[in-house]
């Protein structure tokens, strides 16, 4: 028992610093797979059927292609090809990308949720498509989404573990975890206070989607 | 991009032993997702039930226990495993796997990747479960409670076969998202595609014939796009099914599993 | 779906699941004894049947634990899928030594005293220096290889030695090695990547991601193999004398195993096998290494 204190006092400094590698980690891949999630989810919205296939295309690859293949073709393969990313870019892109796919589908299936009687009544308005996108319907499909994309946060949480352990290792919670492992064997203390680490994480996000829920949105 | 499609570059794909190298290694990922998907399924049926006793502490120590598991990263359950597991599991798991099975599986780490898996999923699948159950309308158990049938012949004749049957699509989902977390073996040194894969660009000095990193990798992506897409659509046309014509649309079960947006409706 | 669907398309899965482990169950062998190591000696001793040698003559193998992916001393080569190198070779003298086969499985830095302590394997050959600390847990042979810590850079790199690596460069090494600690304490300015095996620190290096690699000579030499546009560069770091781990207290083996070497080391075979795995790729010409067990472990006493 008193191990488990010892190592919480002896690993903290690097312990800290790797939950903080995670927090930004998933913070930046966050935006950028809202970014990516919000064009793709246009694109699959678009009137224009190469657009909608475009569309499709990306959020069949990205959901099918392992975390992990990803962030080699993204990092060694590019790199190789003469592309110097770096792995910060590497990494974020990647998780950013990927989370797109399935934030691009949430979306989608908000709009629908918000129905085209909607649509129609904004055109009638004389707003354009776009107008009416932009204005009416993707305001109330953001909010439909806010459930789906705790859920996706988490999942960025628990996919940032897989960035560190690849090639690219960034120093993450779990790396920092597993350098300390290495050098002192305190198997089962170290991994106990990482495990509370990215439970930290994981119960934050979720208090904070439900605050936000039960603000804004808007149940079906 | 041009380097991306250039022929001399792919030319180790029909060079060589490399190509059958690779999907040698891509068959150890899919045994181990179905192995371990066929466990999963039967901790998880058990972890719902759990779920749903009518016994209050039950529920509720269920209810952490999968809430836990379903909220660490799996590549930390495995890493855990792969250095904490106490020898005589290990050898007792090298002296029962059958001989039938590759060698990558021989190896005593598969246990630890296999128990990560199967502790993780099983969680997973136990919410989907308990959703698909919890998602018939209540009228279905209380009208078989009202032909005297107890809870338990309740559940089993008429509230699990129509609940599982609901979940079908989000468990073929699962199995996508499994098959993509095998790739995470590799981590602890399983001979399974990714370690293909690097074993088959460094060591050109055997073949003769660059493999470039791009080049294989982008291939092994493609492996698992054209697998995982198969049971995509799979999973669609059992949904289809489902329905029929006439009858009300089907009730889907979200994929409560983390990655799972609400697909969409029609 | 109606149940019938339903069920006919468990049966497929399960078929599809049954053909995909029958198809891929049967050509994986486990290494044989092809190639590189020599008839067994005429006169194998035997030894009684509870003894720890004698029981793996009478399994007929002997387990040894050795590097996949470090190539010219351990390696799965692709095109033939036997494991092959130096230590394999070494391996294989200690195998006809018994009258026994060698099974070789992967043992990563990581795991690999943990396996021998736990009689996963009976043997480590797996590129593993000496060191003091390592000698508190389990036994070592006699050194069988002395290699060189040194740092391996791209051609075009200005780096010279060790100096050289300042706060704006990035030197990358194994989880877990030795060398983790060398680095901190000659370079510790430099960033340390760490990485689970040397093919990623290879990778890396290679796409310009980390400035330079440091590890033994040997593993170095490896990579230059495979791609001869790195070099080689600075002083010998630290001495690496490589030994055989054997489980502590196992003063059968110790003895088999030393005496194999010796005689490996005698006869030319230790050349032969130097030759064919180092020598050819590399000016350097090594003799069979003469320094002793003790001498090792003071050069490293943790």
């Amino acid at each position: 028992m008193t191990e488990l204190w010892e190592v919480l006092r002896d690993a903290f400094p690097e312990l800290a610093s790797g939950f903080w590698v995670t927090v930004r980690l998933v913070a930046v891949s966050f935006v950028i797979a809202l970014a990516a999630g919000t064009l793709v989810a246009g694109l699959r919205l678009a009137p224009l059927r190469l657009l909608r296939v475009i569309g499709a295309t990306y959020v069949e690859v990205f959901r099918n292609l392992p975390l992990l293949v990803l962030l080699f073709i993204s990092f060694a393969g590019l790199r190789r090809a003469g592309l110097p990313v770096s792995a910060w870019v590497a990494g974020t892109g990647s998780l950013g990308l990927y989370t797109g796919a399935y934030v691009a589908e949430a979306l989608r299936s908000g709009v629908f949720a918000v129905g085209k009687g909607q649509v129609e009544a904004a055109l009638s308005l004389g707003l354009d498509y776009r107008q009416a996108l932009r204005r009416i319907v993707m305001p109330q499909a953001f909010r439909t989404v806010i459930p789906p994309l705790a859920n996706l946060t988490i999942a960025m949480i628990k996919n940032s573990a897989i960035i560190g352990v690849s090639l690219l290792a960034l120093p993450d919670l779990l790396k920092e975890a597993r350098i300390y492992q290495s050098q002192t064997f305190q198997t089962d203390a170290t991994f106990f206070w990482a495990a509370v680490g990215y439970l930290i994480l994981t119960v934050s996000a979720t208090i904070v989607a439900r605050r936000l829920e039960t603000r804004y949105a808007i149940r079906r | 991009m041009t380097y991306l499609f250039d022929p001399d570059n792919w030319e180790w794909l029909w060079t060589g032993n490399n190509f059958r190298f690779i999907v040698e290694g891509f068959a150890v990922n899919v045994q181990i997702a179905l192995i371990a998907m066929a466990f999963s399924l039967i901790l998880g049926l058990i972890l719902a039930l759990l779920r749903l006793s009518k016994v209050k502490p039950v529920g509720v120590a269920a209810g952490v226990w999968v809430d836990v598991w379903r909220n660490l990263p799996l590549i930390f359950i495995i890493l855990y495993l792969a250095l904490a597991l106490p020898a005589p599991w290990v050898d007792a798991y090298e002296s029962v796997v059958p001989s039938f099975f590759p060698e990558a599986l021989q190896s005593g780490r598969v246990l630890a990747a296999l128990l990560g898996l199967v502790l993780y999923n099983s969680a997973v699948i136990a919410e989907i479960m308990r959703a698909g159950i919890l998602s018939l309308d209540r009228g279905q158990g209380e009208a078989a409670a009202s032909l005297g049938l107890s809870y338990r012949q309740q559940m089993r004749h008429v509230i699990l076969p129509q609940g599982l049957r609901r979940m079908v699509p989000a468990t073929v989902s699962q199995l996508i998202t499994l098959n993509k977390d095998t790739t995470l073996v590799s981590i602890i040194a399983i001979q399974e595609v990714m370690r293909h894969g690097r074993i088959v660009t460094g060591f050109n000095f055997f073949g003769g014939v660059q493999a470039p990193v791009l080049q294989v990798f982008v291939f092994i992506g493609i492996l698992f796009v054209i697998t995982n897409f198969a049971l995509s659509r799979l999973s669609r046309r059992l949904e289809v099914r489902e329905g029929g014509p006439g009858r009300a649309p089907p009730v889907r079960v979200l994929g409560v599993e983390d990655q799972m947006a609400p697909a969409e409706t029609r | 779906m109606s149940s019938t669907r339903l069920r006919w398309l468990l049966v497929a899965l399960a078929t599809f699941a049954a053909l995909v482990f029958v198809a891929c169950g049967d050509d994986e062998e486990e290494s044989g004894g092809e190639g590189g190591g020599g008839d067994a000696a005429a006169d194998v001793k035997q030894f009684p049947a509870d003894s720890a040698l004698g029981r793996i003559q009478e399994e007929g193998k002997i387990t040894i634990g050795v590097k996949y992916d470090v190539p010219p001393f351990g390696f799965r080569n692709p095109q033939s899928d036997e494991i092959e190198g130096f230590d394999v070779d070494m391996g294989r003298h200690i195998a006809d030594a018994l009258g026994v086969e060698p099974e070789f499985i992967e043992a990563i830095s990581d795991n690999r005293i943990p396996f021998l302590m736990r009689d996963r394997v009976d043997l480590i050959l797996s590129t593993m220096t000496i060191t003091g600390e390592r000698d508190t847990e389990i036994d070592f042979s006699e050194p069988y290889y002395i290699a060189r810590g040194r740092i391996l850079v791209a051609g075009d790199s200005q780096i010279k030695g060790i100096a050289d690596l300042d706060g704006d460069t990035s030197v990358c090494t194994a989880l877990g090695s030795t060398y983790e600690e060398t680095l901190k304490k000659e370079a510790p300015d430099s960033e340390l990547r760490l990485v689970d095996s040397y093919p990623e620190c290879q990778e890396l290096l290679q796409n310009g991601a980390v400035d330079a690699i440091s590890t033994d000579d040997v593993i170095l030499t490896g990579m230059i193999i495979q791609d001869d546009t790195l070099k080689l560069v600075g002083d010998n770091l630290t001495t690496e004398p490589y030994g055989v781990g054997i489980k502590q207290g196992n003063r059968q083996m110790k003895q088999l195993v030393d005496e194999t070497l010796q005689a490996v080391k005698d006869d030319g075979r230790w050349e032969d096998s130097y030759q064919e795995w180092v020598g050819q790729y590399t000016d350097q010409q090594q003799k069979p290494p003469t320094m002793t067990l003790e001498e090792a472990v003071e050069l490293a006493p943790e």
